[in-house]
């Protein structure tokens, strides 16, 4: 069994010295039995152009052979396209979105969206980095609007699209579409609350959950932990890995 | 298809007891409706046990939590608590919830509530800063009664209720009352910055209870105040308890301290008629 981080980071972030070295994560996730990474920069998500933190992704991914280059792409930077089609060219995992960071509403991202759908790269769109109580008071960043991304992925139905670091309440709101539309997952790397996985299975949507840790910024411990005390082998399986074989076409 | 998940499940158990310190019934906080107290507590250690957690420290905010409880809801809460606490005796530690805004009320409640009821502790919420004279009749009995007080902290960038401390509000109040014992609750709450307003005072611990499971807090709180001051807390039901525990099991500390944090801090602070020993062997 292949147990596979479906979103984590590299990187400093802005609160505090964080063990965010891509080889600290990658090494932080095999310690606690992590086989494959996916992996995005995440000071870029302030940067200008975002764009600009991908090359040091796809060196360390050339590097390590359990990364899974998860590039940052923002749709209101222009040369977008020449991005995503670089993200092809290297074979990346997925492509991340982070719309409340780049200040625009999810359905700015139509366009680039379409193109993933046409280039058959699957899409995380990032709702939350960080609780909102907890920002700093001078860089305060509202959560995505997952209802508005659950809806772009109903609009494509080749896209695979995942709803990244959403909270319980969040999908349990968007249950329907995550059951119906064949594309559309979630990560649960920020769904907590008691028995949080469980009521997700109970919903319906065991095929479509994801592992995923939030490393640096979460110990990956944790991950594992909302994951393993609530389900059997076999449904803790699927979302450690089994899913996102299928998702990534693995 | 087999699948052994053994070595991962492993991982995520502790491998010494586990007391919580910081929990709340289901009713006050879902995600279920239920339909007693017995069930409440069947609910709440039911998932405290697939974590790996012992027993549980549960005070009741009231249903739908009112931030400024009259002296009626707070008592029905107390009661509704000792009523958790005979169905799951073994696990179930009751701690007293009152409000400072009726403070001589709220001092004959802790005083019901521990000689006659055997609670052993309290919880003080957001009626009242921590700063403010009405908790000094609450802290002067909860010293005499050698019960600690839990007291709810948190820095936030959006959301602080009018009421809701400060981690410098709890230094005030250690600094008031040197003999109490005092937890401030919400380790990711009160964030790197609360930290050093309680390192000075040696009295107060605060518990890990809250918050996203933050990498590098509890190590950070640990080399700041000492793993003697460091609590494990979850804020069950509204935080999962087993991803709690992970902020701790998957910190970077030797034994001794995880030990300490997990059992033996709380079993210090905690009244002889809890009935939780230091661990044997333990530091």
């Amino acid at each position: 069994m292949e147990v596979i981080d479906t979103n984590a980071w590299f990187g400093r972030g802005m609160l505090g010295p964080l063990p965010g070295s891509p080889d600290e994560v990658v090494d932080a996730a095999r310690a606690v039995g992590i086989d494959r990474v996916c992996l995005t920069p995440l000071d870029a998500i302030w940067y200008h152009n975002p764009h600009l933190g991908n090359d040091e992704l796809y060196r360390i991914a050339d590097r390590r052979a359990a990364v899974l280059p998860v590039p940052l792409l923002d749709p209101t930077i222009a040369s977008w396209a020449d991005e995503l089609a670089l993200a092809v060219t290297r074979q990346a995992a997925m492509v991340k979105l982070a719309p409340a960071y780049s200040g625009y509403e999810p359905a700015a991202a139509e366009p680039l969206l379409a193109a993933a759908e046409a280039a058959g790269m699957p899409v995380v769109v990032q709702v939350r980095v960080e609780d909102p109580r907890y920002h700093h008071p001078r860089a305060r960043v509202p959560d995505a609007d997952v209802a508005a991304i659950a809806r772009l992925a109903g609009r494509r139905p080749r896209l695979r699209l995942v709803l990244g670091g959403a909270s319980t309440a969040a999908l349990l709101a968007v249950a329907h579409e995550l059951r119906d539309l064949a594309g559309l997952f979630a990560d649960l790397s920020q769904a907590d609350g008691l028995d949080a996985v469980r009521r997700l299975v109970d919903a319906g949507l065991l095929p479509k959950l994801l592992f995923a840790t939030h490393a640096p910024l979460f110990a990956p411990l944790a991950g594992l932990a909302r994951v393993l005390p609530e389900l059997d082998d076999v449904s803790a399986a699927a979302v450690l890995g089994g899913n996102a074989r299928r998702l990534l076409r693995l | 298809m087999s699948v052994d998940l053994q070595r991962w499940r492993q991982l995520v158990r502790p491998t010494v007891p586990v007391l919580d310190f910081h929990t709340h019934p289901v009713r006050d906080f879902g995600p279920y409706p239920v339909v007693s107290a017995a069930a409440d507590a069947a609910v709440l250690v039911g998932a405290a046990r697939r974590a790996g957690v012992l027993r549980l420290a549960v005070s009741s905010l009231g249903p739908g939590c009112p931030p400024t409880p009259t002296a009626a809801q707070w008592r029905a809460a107390n009661e509704y608590v000792l009523r958790m606490r005979d169905a799951e005796p073994a696990a179930i530690l009751p701690l007293c919830y009152v409000s400072p805004e009726f403070p001589d009320a709220a001092a004959r409640e802790v005083e019901r509530c521990v000689r006659q009821e055997g609670m052993v502790g309290v919880k003080l919420w957001v009626a009242r800063r921590a700063t403010d004279p009405g908790l000094d009749p609450i802290a002067e009995t909860a010293a005499a009664l050698g019960v600690p007080i839990l007291q709810h902290a948190w820095l936030k960038t959006e959301g602080q209720m009018p009421g809701e401390s400060f981690p410098e509000d709890a230094a005030n109040l250690a600094r008031r009352f040197p003999g109490l014992r005092l937890v401030a609750a919400h380790l990711n709450g009160i964030n790197p910055r609360g930290i050093e307003a309680l390192r000075a005072c040696a009295s107060v611990c605060v518990d890990t209870s809250g918050g996203d499971p933050q990498n590098g807090m509890v190590e950070l709180a640990v080399a700041r105040l000492g793993a003697e001051r460091v609590i494990y807390g979850s804020d069950a039901p509204i935080r999962h308890p087993a991803v709690m525990l992970s902020k701790v099991l998957g910190a970077r500390l030797d034994s001794a301290a995880t030990r300490a944090i997990l059992w033996d801090n709380a079993a210090r602070l905690l009244p002889s008629w809890a009935n939780v020993a230091p661990v044997p062997g333990g530091g």
